[in-house]
């Protein structure tokens, strides 16, 4: 139990998927203006990690390793996040259409989400069981939410400040997100 | 011809892939530490792109709709796993510098960004063009953020077991948070913001 | 003519099987090219770790997760690999036995802890204190053992100390039954 624990800390805080591990940094950008959009990309993109790592974790053991093909991983594992958003999509499409617009664009997008594959490439080396997995998968979404909801309510603040031309948009972005990452490494003790 | 030199020379400044378009930062600032993981990289996302770009113009007008994105994505992943097979066999020590991110040119924005932009609409010398001026654009910002990161991190720049130089006072004591994510994200955020106030590249 | 809408229709799906088998394929070939090359290469290093604990070393065999070095002959001593949980990963520990189950030394092969602080398991300093030992003096000093841990990480001394400790027992009571 300690040991989930220690992994679901260690991927929220510590091994921050965003400031840490550099995953996720697109939408990280790009939707990362509003704490409302914030939030619910979130919550998509650990949903989409936690379906993505159980379904990559059945195929690596039960089909890769036993045939012996786990060099094929890099090409299953992109096709089956790519066809989960599709269904996703589809999902949220028929149940709750303004959510599908307020998405636009990114809903799709989370299939390039180096946080989505990336997840399932860590859950691979370092052979994590089903359930160290899945825990991962959650936390690492977790500390994803948390700095992207983190990051859009700074943003929405500086919008009223006058920062310089040359700096606006995506550079200061940056510099904020090297001064969270500076104040997450405090966290790296905890364990 | 002069297309070709057109082509090419959009992606390294106007186009520019990582100050410009913000597209593959997940690697980008992860590898940036040294100049040889910047340099092996570079050399992953050349492959990956050139061939992806090649093939795509190749296929472009046979390609239906709807299957697009799908074959477009398993053409990609492929080579990425070449890419990935023969580097753990033939440069062991670049893929273990590497790491994950090696796999993760697949979902590097800047691959399948251009075969949407570009290669699925444009004949394939074109695409090679476009591809190798990219990688090139790439490349250099790579190259300066990875130079900043780790002459200020260490002190001094070693290439592949050669030393270069050090710098005798940072040699001692480094600036050592600049091999840190930290370091990454603020020197990119310094270089984009210097290159905008000087005009190189625009502002929003 | 309706054969001709059928080939329409379906040839969306049919490029897409042609492009995934010719990707498999391609894949399947590289593969068989890289393979050998790739586990040459992870033994040629288990190997060289191995040299280097073991001087002696003339030859070795891999039998249920231990390695059995030999000296021209002769049975010189065991090893193995221990993971430990640090501080920012899993901890790679090779622990090497002599003959008598006490233990020759370990090396580090991979850890991902603080530059600086925890990395310092990787210095002889620390690495030293192991060889000669018993296994039940393979603890930190502070709960009774004779491994000092480094100043300022803990963590990453303990998760070592422990991971060599339990392994050590697992593996030392593996060989007692197999003699």
């Amino acid at each position: 139990m300690s040991n989930l624990v220690a992994i679901f800390l260690g991927m929220v805080l510590i091994n921050n998927f965003i400031l840490v591990r550099f995953l996720g940094l697109c939408p990280f950008f790009g939707v990362s203006k509003q704490l409302g959009s914030a939030i619910s990309m979130g919550v998509a993109v650990t949903f989409v990690m936690a379906i993505a790592s159980l379904a990559t974790w059945l195929i690596r053991n039960y089909i890769l390793i036993p045939l012996d093909i786990e060099y094929m991983n890099i090409v299953i594992f992109i096709l089956v996040i790519a066809t989960l958003v599709q269904i996703i999509e589809l999902f949220i499409k028929k149940t709750n259409l303004g959510l599908y617009f307020s998405f636009g664009i990114y809903l799709p997008l989370i299939t390039t989400n180096c946080a989505v594959l990336g997840i399932t490439l860590i859950n691979a080396t370092q052979n994590y069981s089903l359930s160290s997995s899945l825990v991962a998968a959650l936390g690492g979404g977790l500390g994803f939410t948390l700095v992207l909801a983190m990051m859009s309510g700074i943003r929405e603040k500086l919008e009223l400040a006058n920062t310089p031309k040359s700096m606006k948009g995506l550079p200061i972005a940056f510099i904020i997100a090297a001064l969270l990452g500076l104040a997450f490494v405090g966290f790296s003790g905890i364990i | 011809m002069a297309k070709f030199g057109k082509e090419f020379a959009k992606g390294i400044i106007l186009a520019n892939p990582v100050f410009v378009l913000a597209l593959g930062l997940c690697p980008t600032l992860a590898i940036s530490t040294s100049i040889d993981n910047a340099l092996g990289m570079t050399l992953g996302v050349l492959i990956v792109l050139l061939g992806s770009n090649i093939i795509i113009a190749l296929i472009r007008n046979f390609v239906p709709n709807i299957t697009r994105i799908p074959i477009f994505i398993v053409i990609i992943a492929t080579l990425v796993t070449v890419v990935n097979l023969i580097f753990h066999a033939y440069l062991p020590a670049t893929y273990e510098a590497l790491g994950i991110y090696l796999p993760l040119i697949v979902v590097n924005c800047i691959i399948l960004g251009r075969a949407e932009a570009f290669a699925s609409k444009n004949p394939v010398a074109s695409s090679i063009a476009d591809a190798l001026g990219i990688t090139v654009g790439f490349m250099l910002a790579l190259l300066m953020i990875s130079f900043i990161r780790q002459v200020l991190g260490t002190g001094g720049l070693s290439v592949f077991g050669h030393d270069l130089f050090s710098l005798p006072g940072l040699k001692d004591h480094p600036i050592a948070i600049f091999t840190l994510p930290y370091g990454a994200f603020l020197v990119i955020g310094l270089l984009m913001g210097l290159f905008r106030r000087t005009g190189v590249m625009k502002s929003e | 003519m309706p054969a001709k809408s059928t080939l329409k229709n379906a040839f969306p799906v049919i490029l897409l099987t042609v492009v995934v088998t010719v990707c498999v394929s391609l894949l399947t070939y590289v593969d068989s090219l890289t393979r050998e090359r790739i586990s040459a290469q992870e033994d040629e290093a288990v190997k060289a770790m191995l040299d280097e604990m073991f001087p002696d070393m003339s030859r070795y065999d891999f039998q249920n997760e231990i390695y059995i070095i030999y000296s021209d002959g002769e049975q010189i001593g065991y090893a193995f690999l221990a993971v430990g949980k640090g501080y920012g990963g899993d901890i790679n520990i090779l622990v090497g036995l002599n003959d008598d189950t006490t233990l020759k030394g370990i090396t580090i092969v991979s850890q991902e802890e603080t530059p600086g602080l925890g990395t310092r398991i990787t210095e002889p300093s620390f690495t030293d204190q192991f060889a000669g030992l018993d296994v039940n003096q393979v603890a930190l000093s502070r709960d009774g053992g004779r491994i000092d841990a480094i100043t300022g990480s803990t963590i990453s001394s303990s998760a070592v100390v422990e991971a060599v400790r339990e392994t050590a027992l697992e593996k030392i009571k593996q060989i007692e039954e197999e003699k």
